[in-house]
């Protein structure tokens, strides 16, 4: 009976079967049940046929009974496989449903991942582009008239948008030519989602004071991804309606989430009275994670008003 | 519960293919364009700005 505890039912040779070499079956009629075996257990009832063997098997389980090929349900046969305990059964539905429930929390998780790395990025997308929209929609009606000193730039329109209306486009050449964000109004949850945002009540570009924006590291497009690859001098294009501002990189620091101070009119100093025009940017770091902030600082270096067919003041990686 | 649901789909091997198929689409788009944009405010791993 080695071969029967190997679990390999189907090629063991049938104990008692026809063949078998126990003796052959004394019957007139045919047996339908020729080829099933009559065996004993012991301890069980026995189930003795005239004219066929019987076997007796120490171990229930150790009993192979064949069965047709490639007939599944036969009809029961007098010996069953014996069914495990009702405690067993129990414990093994419960062990699949508690796997099933972390295989499902496992694919959540990862789907998560998948919207928040990739899914995200197409919702910015579609914002950015009807943002885009707008704002050459709004610049190309603009209601400022010719200067009346064509040698003299026209006085800047302080930009007064809504909260959540986009009004700049940041350009970052070492970042690429293509690298654009509209800047939204507002820096809630909702306006970063669809681009880099400006913190109400601090300064508008070009202005005196503090022009403080934050955007997204990993997620909604990534726009501030790789702020941490700009150079002090690096050129920062802000591109309103009739001019650019270029201001430049001074340094950046990783500060703590709650370093409000970085946002000042002076940043980190706290009451001092602003004499020259900033940037500052806000991101989260490192990469991925909330902890900390990366800031990053610029100070204005010049004003280029927009001219028919001139485009943005540098050229990719340009400094 | 995945065996449960695949039973008690109708129809032939492949016809029940193509609706667990259809079913787990569905299923991943409800949570891509539906439920993760609801409850991703309470995930803070996307905090970008400077507060007090």
């Amino acid at each position: 009976m080695a071969g029967a505890a190997d679990g390999d039912p189907v090629d063991e040779p049938a104990v008692g079967a026809p063949g078998g070499g126990l003796g052959p079956l004394r019957t007139d009629a045919p047996d339908p049940d020729a080829d099933r075996p009559v065996v004993v257990v012991p301890g069980r009832p026995a189930l003795v046929v005239p004219g066929r063997p019987a076997v007796v098997v120490p171990d229930p389980s150790a009993v192979v009974v064949p069965r047709p090929r490639g007939d599944d349900r036969a009809a029961p046969s007098v010996l069953s496989v014996p069914r495990p305990s009702r405690r067993r059964r129990v414990a093994g539905t419960t062990a699949r449903a508690l796997g099933e429930l972390l295989i499902t929390l496992g694919l959540l998780v990862a789907l998560f991942l998948t919207y928040q790395l990739w899914i995200t990025d197409l919702f910015q997308a579609r914002s950015q582009s009807r943002l885009h929209d707008r704002l050459a929609e709004s610049w190309h009606t603009p209601a400022a008239k010719a200067p009346a000193k064509p040698s003299q730039p026209p006085p800047a329109t302080r930009p007064d948008p809504a909260v959540g209306q986009g009004f700049a486009v940041l350009h970052i050449p070492r970042l690429g030519d293509d690298y654009a964000p509209v800047v939204v109004e507002g820096v809630g949850e909702e306006q970063l989602q669809e681009g880099p945002g400006h913190y109400p009540g601090t300064a508008m570009p070009g202005e005196t004071g503090n022009f403080v924006v934050s955007g997204h590291r990993t997620t909604y497009g990534k726009p501030f991804n790789r702020l941490d690859e700009l150079h002090p001098g690096d050129p920062m294009v802000v591109e309103v309606a009739d001019r650019y501002y270029v201001y430049r990189m001074t340094r950046s620091e990783v500060v703590a989430p709650d370093r409000i101070d970085v946002t000042d009119p002076v940043p980190e100093r706290p009451g001092v009275a602003p004499k020259a025009a900033v940037m500052t940017m806000t991101t989260c770091h490192p990469k991925y994670s909330a902890k900390s902030r990366l800031i990053v600082f610029a100070s204005l270096d010049k004003t280029v008003m927009k001219t028919p067919g001139g485009g943005v003041p540098f050229a990719s990686g340009e400094a | 519960m995945y065996g449960w649901i695949y039973r008690h789909l109708p129809g032939p091997t492949p016809v029940r293919v193509l609706l667990a198929l259809l079913l787990a689409a569905g299923v991943v788009t409800l949570l891509l364009f539906v439920v993760f944009p609801v409850v991703e405010p309470w995930v803070p791993l996307n905090d970008v700005t400077i507060r007090s």
